[in-house]
């Protein structure tokens, strides 16, 4: 391919033009992943309708120099910005026209100075940046710029090759920034606008304009695990988003300092950007009447806009409803230990009720978690012997339709999550669950509460001693020692995969050092290691 | 003068299977980099996954261009007047949309249907196969087409994954993505459906992948043809073929491997079972 050392602004303007038409084609599916700062589903839209001005104003600008048509793509993108997004994109412009500031065409080493402005401006512009939104993926992107050029990187293209590249990971990495990502299981609205947008000016460098008409965007998935909150969490959902607020502001000499102090503590998402003659305001408030009075004495007000977020989030809700995988039965499961938590809910748990031995959850704590489950049709997986009554109290509570799979140990309640079948019907799938259960044996390793006599065997107190599928039947000097014992007594010729959760008391090492001593007896076997973060029991064991 | 049938690589005809059918396969393209190629034209799918596996860029794959269609039906047109194009589910790929623009362009005096298989790899070739065995018959065009649009509600595909790496990093993961994130390692099953890949269910080993592969086509009912693929490992499709040769004629179990295409949203060690249903 052939290098290309600079753009002019006829260039700039045809390259992010194109980007702007890519950007279009995704804008509703950008909309769905929208859950930070608010649930509203709107930041596609916000960012297509704010690129569509930043790109009107550009060919409108009678300056085909870079410097004049980045100008006039900041004028353009002030005036027409909309929401949350639409306002730190149009920071986004201003400083790459900062940054291109006096030059005809530009060079690799002035794209990289252009996108660190454009970066710093766009934090400035946001009274309380939070990272894993556009901000880090701008971040992100004009850093990688700058290794290139500092590398000797000449060429646009491959500079903007290495930006795309930075960009996509950087998105891919914002649920792991911003815990509200993590739950929605998407990565961020913004920020994948901000790739979107590169990506499209990178093909329309490459001359994949034909190809741009016929193909979409990607919207980028994650590899970070999905974490399901608590059913408590669903509380929060109560509290009202209020309006999303914004206006322009023109006058003269107007204070954006000022207006930012004033408004700081007046609502969320306080975005205060622009210059003496003219200012772009942005907040998320309860009151927005208050905040528009106020502001007409600074100036004459344009382009008011206040949006009921409350309204928005419910459909945004129901847009939800369709992105969400097509199984229709949810599974809610009893577990205990943060990391058992997150593994159940990685495997695709609704919810996780936590409780187990000694600490049983009442019927009343099942009942709230099938509540709040998003389906009509409910598996329990109790994961507990003394739990499987209590589940079985609900269905008689509610309107919901619930089946409880009688798991007694937790890898019961994993082989009988995993068989879950996505295209099976409820009763179908309670079927199912239930015969995956004899697929396992499970294995737990404690420390026995008092000197007793158990199935024959003679047990001092604190003892290590292990059980097969709830039954102690071995006693021994350390957890290792118990292990093998149980080991011995089973079929091992047939076993494939041995999983070991390690508990709350239990160093990484140690568990390490047991799974070494099972794959040295039985080479044939798989050995899978993760820290389940249970009380009381040191070691629960799958082997299937 | 009979029917021609046209499909792409993805359906997974290659080789002599492509000349007993006597059908066309137009290319999809694979880009490593800089370097691109046409699928199983310009790259060997030994090559393909050899690269796959060691290379640290991921392939990306792009349709075959209207232009590339156009071609085929310009050559076509001069030993037929009837031309059927059986391609890869449009919710998959843009090859549908090439397909169908080439045919807005053609400016011979053929007949041109395009039908969208709504399926991928052997679940759009067994319908490419039962229509040329429909249209040996006799079927004239609008009697394939319609033959090949009932075919498409008849093909199944189920495919076991190593990893959904790939598919994620491809865009192409649809509803599957329920099933990324898991902390223990599994082994995901998914289907086609509607033309998009949707999740099945998750299994912990090869050997439960085998059974679960095994038990879905055991309850399928009866079958006009079985096909099993796989990517890199053909010793496991060889273990699954002498499982199906309990409820299906072995010699009729149609082998072929994933297309370098689909292998680059599949990943390594993947196995893919299709079949059809009896009409």
């Amino acid at each position: 391919m052939t290098e290309r050392k600079t753009i002019a602004g006829q260039d700039l303007r045809e390259m992010f033009s194109a980007a702007a038409s890519w950007l279009e084609k995704s804008s509703s599916e950008i909309d769905a992943l929208n859950v930070f700062p608010v649930p509203d589903g709107d930041t596609g839209t916000n960012m297509m309708l704010t690129m569509r001005s930043t790109m009107e104003e550009a060919f409108r600008a009678p300056d085909n120099s870079a410097a004049g048509v980045a100008s006039a793509m900041a004028k353009g993108a002030l005036m027409g910005a909309r929401g949350n997004s639409g306002v730190i994109l149009s920071q986004v412009w201003r400083g790459l026209a900062e940054g291109l500031a006096g030059k005809e065409s530009f060079t690799t080493a002035d794209f990289a100075k252009a996108l660190e402005q454009a970066s710093k401006t766009a934090y400035k512009g946001v009274s309380n940046p939070v990272e894993g939104t556009m901000l880090t993926v701008m971040k992100a992107a004009a850093s990688a710029a700058r290794d290139q050029v500092d590398s000797g990187n000449e060429d646009i293209i491959s500079v903007l090759e290495a930006v795309v590249e930075a960009a996509r990971d950087s998105v891919a990495n914002t649920p792991l920034l911003l815990k509200v990502l993590r739950e929605a299981g998407v990565v961020d609205a913004g920020g994948q606008g901000i790739y979107t947008l590169f990506e499209g000016a990178l093909r329309y460098l490459r001359g994949e304009v034909e190809l741009m008409r016929l193909r979409k965007p990607q919207i980028i998935v994650s590899e970070i695990p999905h974490t399901t909150p608590l059913p408590q969490a669903a509380v929060v959902d109560e509290v009202p988003y209020g309006y999303c607020t914004e206006f322009m502001l023109k006058g003269e000499k107007i204070d954006t300092e000022a207006i930012k102090k004033r408004l700081e503590h007046k609502g969320e998402s306080l975005i205060v950007v622009g210059d003496e003659s003219a200012v772009r305001i942005h907040i998320h408030t309860l009151d927005p009447g208050n905040i528009v009075h106020w502001a007409t004495k600074l100036g004459t007000m344009h382009q008011v806009s206040i949006r009921n977020m409350d309204e928005q989030h419910q459909d945004f809700l129901e847009m939800q409803k369709e992105r969400v995988p097509t199984a229709d039965t949810a599974v809610i499961t009893v577990v205990s230990g943060e990391g058992l938590n997150d593994i159940f809910a990685s495997l695709g748990a609704a919810v996780v009720i936590p409780g187990g031995q000694t600490m049983n959850p009442s019927t009343k704590d099942i009942l709230q978690a099938v509540e709040s489950a998003p389906s009509d049709k409910i598996i329990i997986l109790p994961n507990n012997k003394n739990i499987i009554l209590t589940a079985e109290q609900v269905h008689s509570l509610t309107q919901k339709q619930v089946a409880v799979v009688p798991t007694t140990t937790i890898p019961q309640g994993v082989v009988a999550l995993l068989a879950f079948d996505y295209e099976a019907d409820f009763k179908t799938n309670t079927r199912i669950m239930e015969n995956a259960i004899s697929s396992v044996k499970s294995i737990e390793i404690t420390r026995s509460i008092r000197s007793t006599k158990v199935n024959g065997l003679k047990i001092r107190r604190k003892q290590p001693i292990g059980l097969l599928d709830g039954e102690l039947i071995v006693a021994g000097n350390s957890d290792l020692d118990v292990l093998n014992k149980l080991l011995d007594k089973m079929e091992m010729d047939k076993a494939e995969i041995i999983t070991i959760y390690h508990g709350e008391d239990v160093e990484a090492a140690e568990a390490e050092q047991i799974s070494a001593g099972i794959t040295e007896k039985y080479p044939k076997v798989q050995v899978e290691v993760v820290r389940g973060g249970q009380p009381h029991y040191n070691y629960i064991i799958s082997v299937e | 003068m009979t029917v021609k049938i046209v499909t792409d690589t993805l359906s997974d005809i290659t080789g002599d299977l492509t000349k007993d059918l006597d059908v066309v396969v137009v290319p999809l393209y694979v880009r490593f980099g800089e370097e691109i190629f046409r699928d199983r034209v310009e790259i060997t799918t030994e090559e393909f996954y050899r690269r796959l596996v060691y290379e640290s860029t991921l392939p990306s794959t792009t349709q075959p261009t209207p232009h590339d269609f156009s071609e085929v039906y310009n050559k076509l047109a001069k030993e037929t007047d009837e031309i059927l194009v059986i391609t890869i589910s449009s919710k998959l790929s843009g090859t549908y949309q090439s397909a169908m623009q080439a045919k807005k362009m053609f400016q011979g005096k053929a007949q041109i249907n395009v039908v969208d298989s709504l399926s991928v790899a052997m679940g759009q070739g067994l319908i490419v196969i039962s229509t040329v065995n429909a249209v040996r018959k006799g079927a004239g065009l609008e009697e394939a087409t319609n033959f090949a649009q009932k075919a498409v509600s008849r093909s199944h595909l189920i495919a076991y994954f190593d990893t959904l790496k790939y598919l994620a990093k491809g865009g192409r993961i649809g509803k599957a993505q329920g099933l990324l994130g898991s902390m223990l390692s599994v082994k995901p099953i998914l289907m086609v459906k509607d033309g998009e890949m949707s999740p099945l269910t998750r299994v912990r080993s090869l050997n439960g992948g085998f059974d679960y592969l095994f038990s879905v086509v055991a309850n399928a009912g009866k079958l006009e043809s079985l096909a099993v693929e796989h990517a890199t490992t053909p010793g496991d499709a060889d273990k699954l073929v002498e499982r199906f040769s309990t409820i299906f004629p072995k010699e009729n179990i149609i082998r072929s491997i994933i297309s370098p295409v689909v292998g680059t949203h599949a990943g390594p060690n993947a196995l893919a079972v299709s079949y059809l249903e009896a009409e």
